[in-house]
C-alpha cells in the first residue's frame, strides 16, 4: 500500500474503540499497521480458481435446539464479574448518542 | 524423594490401582516440581489448595481410567469455574469464570487434576508468549530462549516435566510451534473435533484446543478424553470419536507420504531441513513412499491468515468493553470514554495492533477487497489439500523454520510473529489436523520438530506415523532439573 | 407538478418463543432485571451461540405468510458496533442470506387492492433494555438475545394511508399466524419509516424516522415529514440523509443524527454458526402449522352473508374467530356472529373469561344457533338459558326444560289460544283486513304474552294467518 495516513490510523482506532493518547504512539502504530497491511495487500495479486467463498469452517449443517428453557444465571453469578451494578441493573456511565 | 511423574502412564496407573501411591502423592510431587522451576514463569495462576483437595477426594474413588488422578495444566484462555482465567491480559486480570469449558468438564470427568493455568501470549496473539501481561515463559532447554507461542507456558510445563499433560490452543500454530521449540508432542486436532465452548475466542473459524504431552501415546489418550460432539458448540463435529491409540505401534509399510516443496524451501534453516531429510530416508527404508508435491496457495497462507484471524479477532474482542466483566477504566465520564480508556489500558500492544488491522480489513469496501477474497482463496486452498489426500495418507515437513530463538529478539517487528508460523498456518486455514513430534536437536542442543498433517478426522493415522518415528529415533527429551 | 411521496418501512418484531434466539434463557417480560440471562446473553468470554429451532420455525412461518421465496441454505452474519446494550459488540443477523426474499403484502386502497413488495425478512437478536438517568445508564439484559425478525419493504407506498394500512395488515397477519405479540406500545413491534419526496422519476433523498410508537403516529409522522421536506425543497434547500424520530408532544419529526458516511458495521459471516439448511419437508410442515389467515376468514364470512362490521369485529377478536372456525359449514353465520359478538361477548367481558373456558361447546353453540334460525326458540329464551349453557354442562334441550321453556308445539293448544286472542281483539282483526300489517304483529305479541313466549312462533304465525283469513 502507498501510504497509511495518521487520519486513517485514527479512524481504525476509533472503529476499534482504542484511544491513542500521544503522537509517539500514533506514529508507532502508523508504521506497524503499514508494515502489516503491506503484506496483506499481497492478496490483491493472488488469483483464485473459483469464486466460492468459505463462509463456514465446517461442512456439517447447524443442528437446531428445541425451544425449551435451560439454566439461567443467579443474581450472584451475574454480579460476580460485573464492574458496576445498581440494584439488579448493570450500570454504565451516561450514554451520549441518542 | 520419589519421582513418580517420570514413570509411564501405565506404570503410574498400576501403582494407583494397587494403592501404592495416591493422587495426593502425584499432586504434591507436581507442586514440588513447579515450585523449584518458578523461573520458567510457565504458570499464571496455581490451583494448589483446590488441587490437593480434589486429590484427597479421589482416595475412595475407583481408578477407572489411565488418566485418573494425573495432574494437568490448562492454557489460560480456557475458562475454569472458580479458577482465575486471564488470557494473559490485564483485561481479565481479575476474571473468575462462573462456568467450565467443555474440555475442562471432560478432563474433570476423567478425574484429572488441574494444577494451574498456563502462561501464553495475550489472547493467544503471538508466537513467543512474550506478549503475556504476566511476563514471558522460558524455554526449559535454554532459559534465555523463547518457549514459543502462543501456548508457550503449556509447552514449557510439559518440556520441564512439571506435569505430564497440558492443554493448549492452536489458531495459527500455537500448539505445534511451541511443541517444536520445546521438544514435545503437540496435536491440533481437526477443526470441530474438540469443543470450543469455553475457549476464549481469538479467531473462531481457526481456533482449536489440543493436547500437549511428553510422548505420542499419552497425547492420543488425552485426545480421546477431550474429543466429541458438544451441543454447546455448533461447529463441533458429529464425526464419531474413535480410539486414537488404535494404530499406535502398527507398521508404516506402504504408507504414502507427501512433502510440499514449499515446506523444504530456503525459508527453512538447513540444519532443520537436514533432520527432516533423515526422517524421510528412515521412512523410505521402512517401506513408505515419499513424494514431493505442490499445494496451491500455501505460500499465501500467512496473508490469508492475517486477514481472517485479525478480522475475526477484531469482532471477538469487542466484548471486552468494561461493562459486564473484566477491567473497567475508572472515572469515565461517559460510555465512549469508558470504551476508549478500558481498551487502551486493558489490551497490550500486539492485541491492539491486531484489532485495529482487523477493523480496517472489515471496514467498508475493504470487506470485499480483502475479506471476501481471503474466504475465496481459503476455500481453494482447502480443496487443494483435499486433492492431495486423495493420493496420500499424510503430509509431512518441518514444523518451524528455525529453532527457538533468544527472548527479546525482534519484539517491535509486527511481521515476525506471523512468519514464525509460516509452516503451520496452512493447516488451520484448511481445518486439518496437524501435530509436532521431536525428531532431534540442532548443534546448540535445541529441539527440532517434524510436522505431520493428516486428512480431516484421521488423527489415528498421524499417531501411527508419529509413534513409529518416536520409537525409531528414541530421543532423550527429559529436561527435568531435580532438586 | 405535485411532489410524489415514496415510503418504505422496516418493521422489527419479537418472536413469540419460549427461549432466546441463540441461547436457552427464557424469553419473557416483566420479570426482575437480569434474571432471564445466561453467559451467552451476557456475551461472556468463551460462550458460543446455539440456535433456537422454534425461532427459526416462526421466522419461516412469517416468510411464508408474507409470500416470500425461502432461502433454504442460509447463514448468519455479524454486524459490528459498540453500544452498551449490545453485549458481544456485534449483533448476529442475516445480511447475505435472509430467510425470505421477494414477498408481498396485499392492502386495500381506495383504488382497489395493492401489493406492497417485501424486499426481505431476516432473523436477528434483540439488544438489552437501557434506562437513562441523569448520573448513569442502567442495563437489563433480559431482552438481549430475544429473537427478532426484521421485515423490509420495497419503497412501494405513496401515501400515509397506504403506510398505515400496510402496518395494520402486517400486524394482523403476524398476530394471526401466532408469530409475534405485535404490541407496538410495548416495543414487541417497532416501525422505522423511510420517507422521501420528488417531482421526478428519480427518488429523493430519504429520511428515516425511527421507532414510531403507534399506527396513527405513523400517519402523522409521515405527514409532518413530507411537509418538512416540501418546505426545504420550496426554499431551494437540499435534504440530507438522516435519522429522525417523531416527537409526539411537538407533533413533528426531530433530528437524531445525520447518517454516518459509508458502511462501518463491518459485516462478515458469523463463523460460530454453520449453515442452517431448511428441507422441503420442514418448510411444508411449517406451512401446515399456519393458522387460517384473516383474509381467508373474511372471504368465508362474506360468502355466508355476515356483515362487514361483524366480520371485522370477529377478525379482531381472535379467540371468538378461532372458536367459530370449528363450527359446521351450514350454520347461520349471521345469527352465530350476532350471538358471539352480542350476548356471549357481554358475558365473557363481564366474567373476564375466554370462550374456551366456558361450558359452551361448539356443538351446543351450533344447536342454539340452529334453534334460533328455525325460530324454534326466540332470542328472549336464548337470553334466559345462555348463562346456564355457558356455566353448566347441560344441553340446550336440558336448559329449556330446566327453565320450563320448552316450546308449545301442540297445534290444538295453540289453536285455542289464538282463537281466544282473535275474539278479544276484534278491532285489530278489522285493521288486518284493511291491510294494516302492524295488526298482525300486535296479535302475535298478545299470543306470546299469553304464553309467556313459549309458543312456537312459526306455528303461531301460520295458525294466526289461517284463522284470520277464515274470520
Amino acid at each position: 500500500m502507498e501510504k497509511l495516513s495518521k487520519e486513517e490510523v485514527l479512524h481504525v482506532a476509533r472503529l476499534a474503540r482504542i484511544s491513542i493518547s500521544d503522537e509517539n504512539t500514533l506514529e508507532k502504530y502508523q508504521y506497524q499497521l503499514k508494515e502489516l497491511l503491506d503484506n496483506i495487500d499481497k492478496i490483491k495479486e493472488v488469483k483464485g480458481y473459483d469464486e466460492e467463498l468459505m463462509f463456514s469452517p465446517v461442512d456439517h449443517q447447524a443442528s437446531l435446539q428445541e425451544d425449551v428453557p435451560g439454566e439461567m444465571l443467579s443474581f450472584q453469578e451475574v454480579k460476580k464479574n460485573t464492574p458496576h451494578m445498581k440494584g439488579n441493573f448493570v450500570e454504565v456511565p451516561v450514554m451520549i448518542n441518542e | 524423594m520419589s519421582n513418580y511423574l517420570d514413570l509411564s502412564i501405565q506404570e503410574i496407573n498400576n501403582l494407583l490401582k494397587k494403592k501404592e501411591i495416591t493422587p495426593v502423592d502425584l499432586v504434591e510431587e507436581c507442586f514440588r516440581r513447579i515450585e523449584s522451576n518458578e523461573d520458567l514463569n510457565a504458570f499464571i495462576t496455581l490451583n494448589k489448595e483446590q488441587a490437593l483437595e480434589e486429590a484427597k477426594a479421589l482416595a475412595d474413588v475407583e481408578v477407572d481410567n489411565l488418566l485418573f488422578g494425573l495432574p494437568i495444566a490448562v492454557k489460560d484462555n480456557i475458562v475454569t469455574k472458580d479458577l482465575r482465567t486471564t488470557c494473559a491480559s490485564k483485561m481479565l486480570e481479575n476474571f473468575v469464570p462462573i462456568y467450565d469449558a467443555t474440555v475442562v468438564e471432560k478432563i474433570k470427568a476423567k478425574h484429572m487434576i488441574i494444577v494451574g493455568k498456563a502462561n501464553m501470549d495475550e489472547f493467544a496473539m503471538g508466537s513467543t508468549s512474550q506478549t503475556s501481561y504476566f511476563g514471558s515463559p522460558r524455554n526449559p532447554w535454554n532459559k534465555n530462549c523463547i518457549a514459543g507461542g502462543s501456548s508457550g507456558g503449556s509447552a514449557a510445563i510439559v518440556a520441564a516435566r512439571l506435569t505430564p499433560f497440558a492443554l493448549g490452543s492452536d489458531t495459527g500454530g500455537s500448539i505445534r510451534q511451541p511443541a517444536s521449540y520445546c521438544g514435545l508432542v503437540g496435536m491440533k486436532p481437526t477443526y470441530g473435533r474438540v469443543s470450543r465452548y469455553g475457549l476464549v475466542a481469538f479467531a473462531s473459524s481457526l481456533d482449536q484446543i489440543g493436547p500437549m504431552t511428553r510422548n505420542v501415546y499419552e497425547n492420543a489418550l488425552l485426545l480421546n478424553a477431550i474429543s466429541g460432539h458438544d451441543d454447546k458448540d455448533l461447529t463441533s463435529s458429529y464425526n464419531q470419536v474413535e480410539d486414537y491409540t488404535r494404530l499406535i505401534g502398527k507398521e508404516i509399510k506402504g504408507m504414502k507420504i507427501a512433502v510440499p516443496n514449499y515446506f523444504m524451501s530456503d525459508i527453512v534453516d538447513s540444519e532443520i531441513q537436514d533432520k527432516v531429510r533423515e526422517v524421510i530416508e528412515c521412512l523410505k527404508q521402512n517401506g513408505a513412499t515419499v513424494d514431493y508435491i505442490d499445494i496451491d496457495y500455501v505460500e499465501n497462507a500467512v496473508t490469508l491468515y492475517q486477514i481472517i484471524a485479525m478480522g475475526e479477532a477484531s469482532s471477538n474482542l469487542a466484548r471486552f468493553d468494561g461493562v459486564r466483566f473484566g477491567y473497567s477504566a475508572p472515572d469515565a465520564q461517559n460510555v465512549e470514554e469508558l470504551y476508549l480508556k478500558t481498551r487502551e489500558t486493558g489490551f497490550g500492544d500486539e492485541v491492539k495492533r491486531r484489532i485495529m488491522v482487523g477493523s480496517y480489513l472489515l471496514s467498508g469496501e475493504n470487506a470485499v477487497t480483502y475479506y471476501n477474497k481471503a474466504l475465496s482463496i481459503r476455500d481453494d486452498m482447502r480443496k487443494s489439500f483435499r486433492k492431495a489426500f486423495q493420493t496420500y495418507d499424510l503430509i509431512i515437513g518441518p514444523t518451524t523454520t528455525t529453532v527457538a530463538y533468544s527472548l527479546g529478539q525482534d519484539l517491535d517487528d509486527p511481521m515476525k510473529s506471523f512468519m514464525d508460523d509460516v509452516l503451520v498456518i496452512p493447516v488451520n486455514m484448511a481445518g486439518l489436523p496437524g501435530m509436532n513430534i521431536p525428531i532431534g536437536m540442532n548443534q546448540d542442543h535445541m529441539p527440532i520438530g517434524l510436522h505431520i498433517i493428516g486428512n480431516q478426522f484421521e488423527e489415528a493415522k498421524m499417531y501411527q506415523l508419529a509413534s513409529f518415528l518416536e520409537k525409531e529415533l528414541n530421543l532423550d527429551l527429559d529436561r527435568k532439573e531435580r532438586s | 407538478m405535485e411532489y410524489q411521496t415514496t415510503i418504505g418501512i422496516e418493521v422489527h418484531c419479537e418472536l413469540k418463543t419460549n427461549t432466546k434466539m441463540f441461547s436457552s434463557a427464557k424469553n419473557g417480560y416483566g420479570t426482575t432485571a437480569n434474571s432471564y440471562v445466561n453467559i451467552i446473553d451476557l456475551g461472556y468470554p468463551g460462550a458460543l451461540p446455539i440456535i433456537n429451532k422454534g425461532a427459526i420455525e416462526l421466522a419461516l412461518r412469517a416468510a411464508l405468510v408474507l409470500n416470500c421465496e425461502i432461502n433454504k441454505k442460509m447463514h448468519f452474519d455479524r454486524k459490528n458496533y459498540f453500544y452498551p446494550d449490545l453485549p458481544k459488540g456485534y449483533q448476529i443477523t442475516q445480511a447475505r442470506t435472509p430467510i425470505g426474499i421477494h414477498g408481498y403484502v396485499e392492502i386495500d386502497t381506495p383504488n382497489g387492492k395493492k401489493k406492497i413488495g417485501i424486499h426481505d425478512i431476516h432473523i436477528e437478536e434483540d439488544t438489552a433494555k437501557s434506562i437513562h438517568t441523569a448520573e448513569s445508564s442502567l442495563l437489563d439484559f433480559n431482552r438481549a438475545g430475544v429473537p427478532l425478525i426484521e421485515i423490509v419493504t420495497e419503497p412501494d407506498m405513496n401515501t400515509k394511508e397506504e403506510a398505515m394500512a400496510y402496518v395494520e395488515k402486517l400486524r394482523e397477519l403476524l398476530l394471526y399466524a401466532n408469530i409475534s405479540d405485535c404490541k407496538i406500545e410495548e416495543g414487541s413491534m417497532r416501525c422505522d419509516v423511510n420517507v422521501s419526496i420528488s417531482k421526478t422519476e428519480k427518488l429523493g433523498t430519504r429520511a428515516e424516522i425511527k421507532n414510531i410508537g403507534s399506527i396513527s403516529n405513523i400517519g402523522l409522522a409521515i405527514q409532518k415529514e413530507v411537509e418538512r421536506q416540501q418546505e426545504i425543497y420550496e426554499n431551494g434547500g437540499t435534504i440530507q440523509e438522516e435519522t429522525r424520530r417523531f416527537d409526539e408532544k411537538k407533533g413533528k419529526t426531530v433530528l437524531m443524527r445525520v447518517k454516518e458516511t459509508g458502511n462501518d458495521y463491518r459485516y462478515f459471516p458469523e463463523p460460530d454458526i454453520p449453515y442452517v439448511v431448511l428441507t422441503e419437508e420442514e418448510i411444508e410442515s411449517v406451512k401446515r402449522m399456519i393458522p387460517i389467515l384473516p383474509n381467508v376468514r373474511r372471504d368465508f364470512y362474506k360468502a355466508h352473508g355476515m356483515s362487514d362490521i361483524n366480520s371485522d369485529k370477529l377478525i379482531q377478536n381472535r379467540p371468538l374467530s378461532d372458536y367459530l372456525l370449528k363450527a359446521k359449514e351450514n350454520l347461520d353465520y349471521v345469527i352465530a356472529s350476532n350471538l358471539l359478538l352480542g350476548d356471549i361477548s357481554a358475558y365473557l367481558n363481564k366474567e373476564h373469561k375466554e370462550i374456551e373456558e366456558t361450558m359452551l361447546t361448539i356443538e351446543k353453540f351450533e344447536s342454539l344457533v340452529d334453534k334460533l334460525a328455525s325460530k324454534e326458540i326466540t332470542s328472549k329464551i336464548e337470553k334466559e338459558i345462555l348463562v346456564d349453557l355457558l356455566e353448566k354442562p347441560m344441553s340446550v334441550e336440558e336448559a329449556l326444560k330446566e327453565h320450563h321453556l320448552t316450546l308449545v308445539n301442540d297445534t290444538k293448544v295453540l289453536e285455542e289460544i289464538v282463537t281466544n286472542i282473535i275474539k278479544q281483539n276484534q278491532e285489530s282483526v278489522q285493521d288486518y283486513k284493511n291491510g294494516k300489517d302492524r295488526a298482525l304483529k300486535y296479535l302475535m305479541g298478545q299470543i306470546m304474552k299469553e304464553t309467556k313466549g313459549t309458543a312456537n312462533p312459526v306455528l303461531v304465525n301460520e295458525l294466526l294467518i289461517h284463522l284470520l283469513n277464515e274470520e
